[in-house]
């Protein structure tokens, strides 16, 4: 049994116990360590302000030390105890010559990294104060695909927000740092010394306490296994569950999440099991997006479309896909997909597993039949035929970076002209994601045509009980409810026109 | 091609060829410090041993009196050192840029949600924390008042009405062949600087504070501290260094942070720091107001505007703060790019129950020209004509229709060039009728274009504000420091006074640093605004360049002289350039930059002064509305074409393209900067960002996961931005013009190129669009426009 996270920044390790290991990543690089160069704004992973560079030594396998695959991710909604054998790059560790030390002075230009030297070049920072997340952030995308696209760009940097230079500088210098040679972040800090480390300890089971800031006991394990997460998980069954974070990181910023118990479950390697085929997407509990980003697009471009509005690249890189269900929203995106597909849910405990369907699984608002004890460790999402139009839709006040005011799935099976199976779920219309059960009877049978699906619009608006809230008015949300089914009929109609 | 020559610190070539840095894109002075994360932020300084965490309480409601505040809890928390209200300040707890009507801590009366009321002071975070959970505060609610249409009703007004009159509008409009009328809904919108509020100071000898704020006006900071703590201003250090970013929201609202730490200081003898989060930033700061227009217009049948009636009312929030300077400017920018003969604008400010709105780029100059550029569209519209004919012929005159309407003279209008020039860059004709045959086709998609001038009147319209002063230092080795009172929120103030200094004397600009902002060196500052910290700043440092370059020069003139080659000490030979400096009759001898100023001091000559610049010609009479309140106009164009669902009101800006007039740019690098980014804010302003709040007046969208700025996919996919060369601004440091607020104002043709796309829509009724014509509002429109309109 380990009383610590260990962990490495900017390649020098640091053993982290008792109420550091609480810390918001962002707080102890700031406050313990006195790294001032990363940068909060929102704490709540909106700005990428706090992005590092973050990446799992996993020791070694099959004898072979892996280079390591860095990834940004937003450090203020990361708690430290969730980082047990990553490497941590900071912004003050991408100038030269790497030391493991506190860069403590102002290098100069030849120090700079390319990407660092073009930000100066190309006046890609104005006040500054975003610029360290946007250069870890930029340097992340680099490292993952060294001559990348303006889309490329535009899409990796979703999750950094400027005020100062409207981002056309930024590309100016990121599409300038695509031509420049950029040495890898492996090459930077070699992985050998550090893999040495973690070998010695990546087995132990974790369990860390401290006392937080109202004195009050917290207690944190990082189990190894699923066996040994839901036996914890048994004895606290209050225990507040800890994936990806995105969520709860936002939570216990704000002060409305402050649990005695915490279960970590980012050291659980079975649960990010995914395998994917034309008829099925099986993805364990803790798959990133990132992950399924990377593997969907062929067999579901629908789902494809929606996960890469999903978050941001810092949020889809440690977001989990099963995060997106527990945490039960009416408005996460993924869900509308799961309801018309029949989705499976896995639900262990130390008594077994039992499978779910999920839309027999939210009972109201953020109420779930899920047992205490039970942890939900699987997704199975049967895909719909190629004969099967389906489509996804989110509506948000932005493209990128933000969440539903409105979500759809609709999936329609046709024989000639004829609707022979309908089926509809939508987002954001109510205390859980619905299922349009009598606009669905009502198109089965009924001709394909505009004025069929203008008419199921008015059914659909029935069914649905959308409130007025800060994301759009209830008028809004009936309105999409109305008009997404005929939007549906014309890109149907277009693409036919087109094929 | 770096190569050929050396390098320097900021791996920028040293090319002996160009004259001067003056001109030539250099790299931002912090940009190193930027990317490499050590640039520090007030946050990101160490900590001093005795440091105070310093928070607050505020209102938990709008409007109404305090009944009690319980403080006993936390002040018994371990680590709370001092637990401070209103009764703590001295007598005066008031303070405010115009109207002194703002209360540092609430007392008996709370105005707006989260106004502050109890200050703590801890040792620990943590004990702050616990502390400001303990506060309780017993208070009895008054029906707060929260909207524009509310404060008209009760008559909740701050200041006079204004108004800028000429012709007889009411005349004209009613003899017009067309006319139009309706109302125009402008919401407000947040600064969203990244670097929330914060403050630091601690105590210093003889009763003196040290004040590290991230503000845009020191001297505000340093004035209002002395006069709340009950200090002479002599007493008071107030510093800035950088800010991460501010727009106009730490033009004044910097203050109140400041007073908590200073008057923690005063009452502890302890440093003591404030860094608000960002949701508490934007609940409790102002932000650019929301304005409701009401107009009528009268025209002829090719457009042309006999009369225009503007009539504005826009959301003060709880106190003054500058709303009605933010009126005048509003007042004086109605016209925007036009010559309306017959005109009258005038403006009210209403006073609410919300924190007290401010300073944002365009300070009421964009709400002008929305109002304006909205009147526009819906003449283009009712002709069924293209919106581009109705601003050209309305524009401004060269020769004649010249005047602005408060009697100002339009000078070296480049308008009608920018816009004929743009029209044609851009393809504007071609794209039209593109567009109009794509919306008859797509059933999915609905297109629009815009073109949308400005003129943006530069100078503070308070005539005092106009003046700098700025102190150079030159050392010995030849190297220099400069300290103005202009502040560096990003804009690359700093950059620009680096290259005119290392011009004046003619040494590489790494020879010049700029040095922080501090009321130590400069005293009685105006606040870096109205997009005139270059002009003004700029000047002051040349001014005080010239009368250091003017005692060298003196002191050179005898070293050069030869009375063997009959050459007398003549001063206004001497020439400084390439780091030397010579006599122009004798080229072949220099001297080093560095050796002369040495050789100065030993000859006891003085190599350091103060310079000063008070921009000349200025003034405007509020009460009759007229005078010459600019030195002169940043003038451009954008045109603007957008994208939007049929079906969700999705908008994408897919194209813009730029002109800008911005006379002979000092750094393209820095300038194009503010030109990008200032129109993407007005864009935001334009199409997205909004501004929520409950029935209790609290503010919902207080987090950037509820307000939604522009993020990188938002800029459109094709965005040229072009300058328009010139070289006639002669009134200004090195003919360059004022960059910072113009380009913003370009942001309003994403805004009118969705009203041209509602427009090919059938429609029963005007539907009115709104700003910001965000998904949810188009949708709306499109919805109401073609309800009863069969569907194609």
């Amino acid at each position: 049994m380990r009383n610590y996270s260990l962990i490495f920044i900017n390649g020098r390790k640091h053993v982290v116990k008792g109420r550091d290991a609480f810390l918001t990543l962002s707080e102890f690089l700031r406050k313990t360590l006195k790294l001032a160069g990363t940068k909060i704004v929102c704490s709540e992973g909106d700005c990428g302000s706090c992005s590092v560079l973050c990446g799992k030594n996993s020791g070694e396998n099959n004898g072979q030390e892996e280079p390591i695959r860095y990834q940004a991710i937003d450090s203020c909604i990361r708690f430290v105890f969730q980082l047990d054998c990553c490497h941590i790059i900071t912004v003050e560790g991408l100038a030269e010559e790497p030391d493991g030390k506190k860069l403590t002075k102002e290098p100069c230009a030849d120090q700079l990294s390319n990407l660092q030297k073009s930000m100066v070049d190309c006046h890609g920072s104005q006040c500054g104060f975003c610029t360290p997340g946007f250069v870890v952030a930029m340097t992340a995308v680099l490292e993952q695909n060294p001559d990348p696209s303006i889309e490329d760009w535009r899409h990796e940097l979703t999750g950094n927000l400027c005020r100062c230079t409207g981002y056309a500088p930024i590309i100016d210098a990121a599409m300038q740092a695509s031509t420049l040679p950029s040495p890898s972040l492996n090459q930077r800090y070699p992985v050998t010394k550090m893999a040495e480390a973690v070998r010695l300890v990546q087995e132990d089971t974790i369990q860390i306490q401290a006392q937080d800031f109202e004195n009050v006991m917290q207690t944190v394990a990082c189990p190894r296994t699923i066996e040994e997460a839901v036996e914890f998980l048994a004895e606290h069954p209050d225990a507040k569950i800890v994936a990806g974070g995105t969520d709860v990181g936002v939570q216990f910023n704000k002060g409305s999440q402050q649990p005695q118990f915490w279960l970590d479950l980012n050291r659980v390697e079975s649960l990010t099991k995914l395998s994917v085929t034309d008829q099925a997407i099986q993805a364990g509990a803790c798959t990133t997006w990132t992950d399924l980003e990377n593997t969907v697009e062929t067999v579901a471009p629908e789902f494809h479309k929606i996960i890469s509005v999903f978050g941001s690249p810092q949020v889809r890189h440690v977001g989990t896909i099963g995060g997106n269900i527990i945490n039960a929203s009416p408005i996460a995106d993924s869900l509308p997909l799961y309801f018309v597909c029949d989705a499976e849910l896995e639900l262990t405990s130390k008594s077994g597993t039992r499978v779910v369907n999920i839309n027999d699984f939210y009972l109201g608002y953020k109420q779930l039949d899920l047992h205490p004890g039970e942890l939900l460790t699987g997704v199975n999402i049967p895909l719909p035929g190629h004969d099967t139009d389906l489509r996804l839709y989110k509506v948000s006040r932005r493209r990128d970076m933000d969440i539903s005011t409105f979500t759809a799935a609709i999936c329609i099976e046709r024989s000639g002209d004829t609707i022979a199976e309908a089926r509809i779920a939508y987002g954001a219309v109510g205390p859980v994601v619905l299922r349009l059960k009598q606009t669905e009877t009502f198109l089965q049978g009924r001709t394909f045509d505009l004025e069929t699906m203008q008419a199921a619009g008015e059914i659909a608006v029935k069914e649905i009980t959308p409130i007025s809230d800060v994301r759009g008015g209830q008028d809004f949300r009936l309105q999409l409810a109305k008009n997404v089914l005929v939007k549906f009929y014309h890109e149907m109609m277009t693409e036919g026109a087109i094929a | 091609m770096n190569k050929l020559f050396a390098l320097r610190k900021d791996g920028t070539a040293i090319d002996p060829r160009e004259k001067g840095s003056v001109g030539r894109t250099i790299p931002h002075d912090s940009a190193i410090g930027h990317v490499a994360g050590c640039a520090p932020f007030i946050d990101d300084l160490p900590r001093r041993e005795d440091e105070l965490f310093v928070g607050f309480v505020g209102s938990p409601i709008a409007s109404g009196t305090i009944e009690a505040i319980h403080i006993e809890a936390a002040e018994k928390v371990d680590g709370v050192v001092c637990v401070l209200t209103a009764k703590d300040v001295g007598e005066h707890n008031q303070f405010g840029p115009i109207i002194c009507d703002e209360p540092f801590l609430a007392d008996s009366e709370v105005i707006y949600v989260g106004q502050p009321i109890v200050l703590i002071a801890a040792e620990t975070s943590d004990a702050l924390k616990r502390a400001l959970k303990l506060v309780e505060i017993e208070t009895v609610a008054a029906k707060p008042v929260l909207t524009i249409k509310e404060a008209v009703e009760q008559e909740s007004h701050i200041g006079p009405r204004r108004q800028i009159r000429r012709g007889d509008p009411d005349q004209a409009i009613a003899n017009a062949t067309h006319q139009l009328s309706g109302q125009f809904e402008i919401g407000g919108q947040e600064q969203f600087y990244l670097e929330s509020q914060v403050a630091a100071s601690y105590p210093a000898e003889q009763g003196q504070l040290v004040v590290h704020s991230s503000t845009q006006n020191t001297t505000e900071i340093q004035a209002v501290v002395a006069e709340v703590l009950g200090i002479s201003m002599h007493q008071v250090v107030c510093v800035c260094k950088r800010m991460g970013g501010a727009f106009g929201g730490k033009e004044t609202q910097a203050v109140i942070p400041a007073l908590m730490v200073a008057l923690v200081t005063q009452v502890t003898g302890r440093a003591a720091r404030i860094a608000y989060d960002k949701d508490t930033d934007m609940c409790v700061t102002g932000k650019r107001h929301a304005y409701l227009c009401k107009w009528s217009v009268g025209f002829d049948s090719d457009g042309i505007i006999s009369g225009l009636k503007c009539n504005y009312f826009s959301d003060g929030g709880a106190t003054a703060d500058l709303s009605t300077s933010i009126m005048e400017r509003t007042l004086l920018h109605t016209d925007n790019a036009y010559y309306i003969e017959n005109f009258e604008a005038s403006g009210q400010v209403c006073r609410t129950n919300k924190p007290p709105n401010t300073a944002f780029r365009g300070f009421g100059g964009p709400q002008g020209v929305a109002a304006t550029e909205n009147i526009i569209e819906r003449i283009a519209e009712h002709l069924k004509i293209d919106a581009f004919n109705v601003r050209v012929q309305n524009l401004y005159g060269i020769a004649d229709r010249n005047v602005t309407p408060y009697g100002q003279y339009f000078s070296s209008n480049h308008l009608p060039e920018i816009l004929n020039t743009l029209a044609s860059t851009s393809d504007y004709e071609n794209r039209v009728a593109q567009i109009r045959t794509r919306n008859q086709e797509d059933p999915l998609f609905l297109r629009g274009i815009s073109m949308t001038p400005v003129k943006f009147g530069i100078s503070f319209t308070s005539k005092f504000l106009n003046q700098a002063n700025a102190l150079v230092n030159v050392y010995t080795d030849g190297t220099v420091q400069v300290s103005t009172g202009g502040t560096e929120m990003g804009q690359g103030l700093n950059t620009k006074i680096r290259q005119i200094v290392a011009d004046e004397f003619g040494i590489d600009y790494t020879n010049v640093i700029v040095m922080p902002t501090s009321t130590e060196k400069n005293n009685n500052t105006s606040p870096t605004a109205a997009s005139a910290g270059t002009d003004l700043n700029g000047a002051a440092a040349a001014n005080a360049c010239a009368k250091i370059k003017k005692r060298m020069a003196d002191f050179a003139a005898t070293l050069f002289a030869s009375a063997e080659e009959g050459l007398i000490p003549s001063p206004q030979h001497i020439v400084f350039e390439n780091g030397c400096v010579r006599d122009s009759r004798q080229p072949t001898e220099t001297i080093a930059f560095a050796d002369l100023a040495n050789r100065a001091r030993l000859e006891r000559i003085d190599i350091g002064s103060r310079g000063f610049y008070k921009t000349p010609g200025v003034d405007f009479n509020r009460d009759t509305g007229r005078g010459n309140p600019f030195l002169y106009f940043t003038q451009g164009a954008a045109v603007a074409e957008v994208k939007i669902d049929r079906f969700t009101g999705d908008l994408a800006v897919t194209r813009v393209d730029l002109l800008m007039d911005i006379g002979k740019s000092i750094n393209p690098g820095v300038d194009m900067g503010q030109i990008t980014g200032g129109f993407i804010q007005g864009m935001g302003w334009v199409t997205a960002e909004c501004l929520v709040y409950d029935e209790r007046g609290a503010l919902l969208s207080h987090s950037p996961t509820t307000y939604k700025i522009p993020a990188i996919t938002d800029v459109p996919p094709d965005f040229r931005c072009e300058m328009f060369p010139n070289n006639d601004n002669l009134h200004t440091i090195r003919r360059s013009k004022a960059v910072g607020e113009p380009p913003l104002l370009l942001g309003v043709a994403a805004w009118a190129a969705v009203k041209n796309a509602l427009s090919y829509l059938p429609r029963t009724t005007d539907p009115q669009l709104c700003l910001p014509a965000t998904g949810e509002e188009i949708l709306r429109c499109i919805s109401q426009q073609t309800a009863g309109v069969s569907s194609t």
